[in-house]
């Protein structure tokens, strides 16, 4: 799904092809008068961010450097951070994708989506302690584990499709904040009536012998809980993307990204596809939310806020509106999180580099806002009129 | 200097001397204090300020000290001097902003008399000198951190003081756990950015140095991560024996789950601390807790009225507490009421009249009470509670067998 795009509309960096700025007609410039524009033209904002730009440079190519000299890491801990990043940037993704699904259809943020993970996830925490208890967690995984998965989608969907009745249908003719600040509200709506339900312990999944163990892998191994995670996400992203790209619901969901109004007069229902799209979103964040339990074991009604910023984020990165942008800016964030602070900060001899993981991520994603704003694999959208 | 000049500074130095003398000194009724007089008509109620962590990751923290307190009062059947007694409590969150905003709001509240709490460190360290700023002493009921109560601490913290040990005291401990008891000669330590866990971290860390051992790694998460495993990685680079890692449940049951994925510290020996000891980190960690040590102060060593609290606990919330300081809490609570108590003069009419230093003072003065979380003696820093350290391992990950002896178990020192 793409936001409408336009690139002959885009203004062109810096000017020209020859990289000369272009002298203004009629003007008679040139030569050493219009070497001394282009000297005006460089302002205090283009020196700041010259100077970000260097200030990264260094701590990406200093810091790897560094590292990579000092030879802390072995090349399997290497392969275990990038496995780790996979792992957490599968969550993102999936979850990313509901952001940049809802933003491509309808232009708002649903920033209740977090919370729509963690709904999904308690569902399956209950579900998982029951079949634990009568033991089909163990003797009959596939059918207890299809079922969880089910009823966390379920609860997702259900919460999803009553933020979007509550929170978006009544102001979408309406150009305002108001959708924006009322999924905010949402958000901690229901994280306190979760809160409320079932306390504010941090509850744990329940252990099972299935997930135990590792998996040898090109040459190494891994723990089974990954491969499960990382692959379920990858499967679960595979279908969304035929889904959105294969199917006549797909391709409405295109035509009203590109052009709401074009579409219902093209006979698209825009509910129904509205609807599907939250739908669709709320599915993948159910799964996301399993995945996350397998992995992290941990439900508590807090749970979705910050994986929802994350993940926000990485829809973000890879340019919002943009499928195959959330999947990647997803990764990208797991990846960058995981093997950024030892990668770039070890080297620099940054004391406690993983606590900066958080700094790492929000800097990526400042840099890609200043000097990509549509994101890694997003298009310049066309300025309207 | 002119003539002129003079002038002006003796003027503003007279009205800057007058001003305070007005400010430093208020009489009210029969009560003269330095610092002000809070008057409680007949039948209005004694306020008592609180403010924990009442949402987000440690609500657990806060709710059971919140509770304490409530306790507390319950013993006194809500009154206090004729007058019913009442709790305002407030959000802190266990953060800094939130311990600034919750102070701020109890602050607007005149009539309150003392403040209650709070349980982190952070908030503490934030909101302190606006209640004293206030007028108002304040009471940690979990607040370890040991710049709040240092000899050398700013005005702003000359208002606090805490039934919680200090945590120079608890980081000697640990350390020569972990070097003599342990024979562990090469620590990693992981704290997570806020003030009660860094400095116990540092404090650890200094000890273990002047014993003789290295500590070759100190890590840092954010009390909300779930992927550990990266930064245990970085650790086990170091071949630590101990990882020591005094955090807070949401993150301490994820960092002891994945430990064992990590390859390098398959011999290394995880410690925890305080904050594991509550049934709430067997919810969190799942059967990863069995086995895990965690060091704190001796619960054995509680007052023999524990058990009492304990079964009014139970009764009154319907459940086992959800940590273990709700004793410090309660105790915070009764050495104020017994310093009202003692401060407070009442004129014929009824009217209650409470000096503010006077209250603080008394409260300062507080020697040999015998409370449920121990002897409380504060000290001219404002430390009250005593410290002797334990380590306890959790045997049993259901949550339903938590009882302080059983699950966790003592195992050092032995009984």
């Amino acid at each position: 799904m793409e936001a409408t795009a336009d690139k002959s509309a885009t203004p062109p960096a810096g000017g020209d092809l020859a990289g000369a700025p272009r002298a203004r007609p009629g003007s008679g410039d040139g030569g050493m008068l219009g070497g001394l524009r282009k000297v005006k033209r460089f302002t205090f904002v283009d020196v700041v961010l010259w100077l970000l730009r260097i200030g990264v440079a260094f701590v990406v190519i200093g810091g790897a450097i560094g590292t990579l000299i000092k030879g802390r890491y072995e090349a399997s801990q290497w392969v275990d951070f990038v496995v780790f990043g996979l792992t957490i940037g599968g969550v993102y993704a999936l979850l990313a994708l509901g952001y940049t699904m809802v933003y491509g259809i309808l232009r708002q943020i649903n920033f209740a989506h977090g919370d729509t993970m963690m709904a999904g996830a308690f569902s399956a925490y209950f579900a998982a302690n029951y079949f634990k208890r009568n033991g089909m967690l163990e003797s009959d995984a596939v059918i207890a584990m299809v079922v969880t998965v089910l009823v966390a989608m379920i609860v997702c969907t259900l919460v999803a499709l009553t933020v979007e009745r509550i929170c978006y249908r009544p102001f979408r003719h309406v150009r305002s904040l108001a959708p924006l600040i009322c999924a905010i509200g949402a958000s901690f709506f229901i994280q306190h009536t979760f809160r409320a339900m079932y306390g504010s312990t941090v509850r744990s999944f329940p252990d099972t012998s299935w997930l135990n163990g590792d998996v040898s892998l090109l040459g190494g191994s891994m723990p089974v809980t990954q491969v499960l995670v990382i692959g379920s996400a990858a499967a679960a992203m595979l279908v969304l993307y035929l889904v959105v790209h294969k199917t006549r619901m797909g391709k409405a969901m295109r035509a009203v990204s590109e052009d709401r109004d074009a579409a219902a007069m093209m006979g698209i229902d825009i509910n129904r596809v509205i609807v599907f799209t939250f739908t669709l979103g709320a599915s993948m964040a159910g799964i996301g939310g399993i995945l996350y339990m397998l992995v992290y074991k941990q439900v508590y009604f807090f749970m979705g806020f910050l994986p929802g910023i994350k993940a926000f984020t990485a829809a973000v990165l890879g340019g919002i509106g943009n499928i195959p942008g959330a999947m990647f800016g997803g990764i990208f964030l797991g990846l960058v999180e995981s093997v950024g602070p030892a990668l770039f900060l070890d080297g620099l001899g940054v004391p406690a580099p993983y606590q900066l993981k958080d700094a790492i991520a929000f800097t990526v994603l400042i840099m890609v806002l200043v000097f990509r704003p549509e994101g890694l694999l997003g298009e310049r959208r066309a300025k309207r009129a | 200097m002119s003539y002129l000049t003079k002038i002006s500074l003796t003027t503003v130095g007279l009205c800057v001397a007058g001003f305070s003398a007005a400010v430093a000194a208020e009489t009210k009724g029969p009560v003269t204090d330095d610092i002000g007089v809070v008057v409680i008509e007949p039948g209005a109620p004694i306020l008592i300020g609180g403010y924990w962590a009442l949402s987000g990751a440690e609500i657990s923290l806060g709710l059971d000290q919140q509770r304490g307190v409530e306790l507390a009062l319950d013993a006194h059947e809500g009154t206090l001097l004729d007058h019913p007694v009442a709790l305002v409590s407030e959000d802190s969150q266990c953060t800094a902003e939130g311990g600034q905003t919750a102070a701020t709001r109890l602050a607007t509240n005149t009539d309150i008399l003392a403040v209650l709490g709070p349980d982190c460190s952070s908030s503490a360290a934030a909101a302190a000198p606006i209640l004293w700023n206030a007028g108002m002493v304040s009471i940690g009921t979990s607040a370890s951190s040991p710049t709040l109560t240092a000899a050398d601490r700013p005005e702003g913290l000359q208002g606090f003081m805490r039934t919680m040990p200090n945590d120079l005291a608890q980081g000697l401990f640990d350390a020569d756990y972990i070097y003599n008891v342990l024979k562990c000669d090469a620590l990693a330590s992981v704290h997570d950015g806020s003030p009660y866990t860094e400095q116990l971290v540092r404090s650890t860390n200094s000890r273990f140095t002047e014993l003789g051992g290295k500590v070759v790694a100190t890590e840092a998460v954010t009390p909300t991560d779930v992927d550990m495993r990266p930064m245990l990685t970085n650790i086990a680079t170091a071949k630590p024996c101990t990882v020591y890692f005094p955090i807070f449940t949401a993150a301490g049951a994820q960092l002891i789950r994945q430990m064992p994925e990590i390859a390098g510290l398959e011999n290394a020996t995880p410690l925890a601390g305080s904050a594991m000891a509550a049934p709430g980190f067997l919810e969190a960690a799942g059967d990863a807790a069995v086995g895990l040590k965690f060091a704190k102060v001796d619960l054995e060593s509680r007052g023999s009225a524990y058990p009492a609290l304990l079964e009014a606990y139970v009764a009154k919330y319907g459940e086992t507490p959800t940590e273990v300081f709700h004793a410090n809490a309660y105790d915070a609570a009764q050495i104020t009421l017994a310093a009202i108590e003692k401060v407070a003069q009442q004129d014929d009419d009824g009217v209650l009249y409470v000096g503010r230093k006077a209250l603080r003072d008394a409260l300062f003065a507080t020697a040999g009470y015998e409370g449920v979380s121990g002897t409380v003696t504060c000290g001219p820093t404002g430390d009250c509670a005593e410290f002797k350290g334990a380590v306890y391992e959790w045997v049993d990950s259901d949550p339903s067998t938590f009882e302080i002896g059983k699950n966790p178990k003592k195992v050092y020192p032995e009984s």
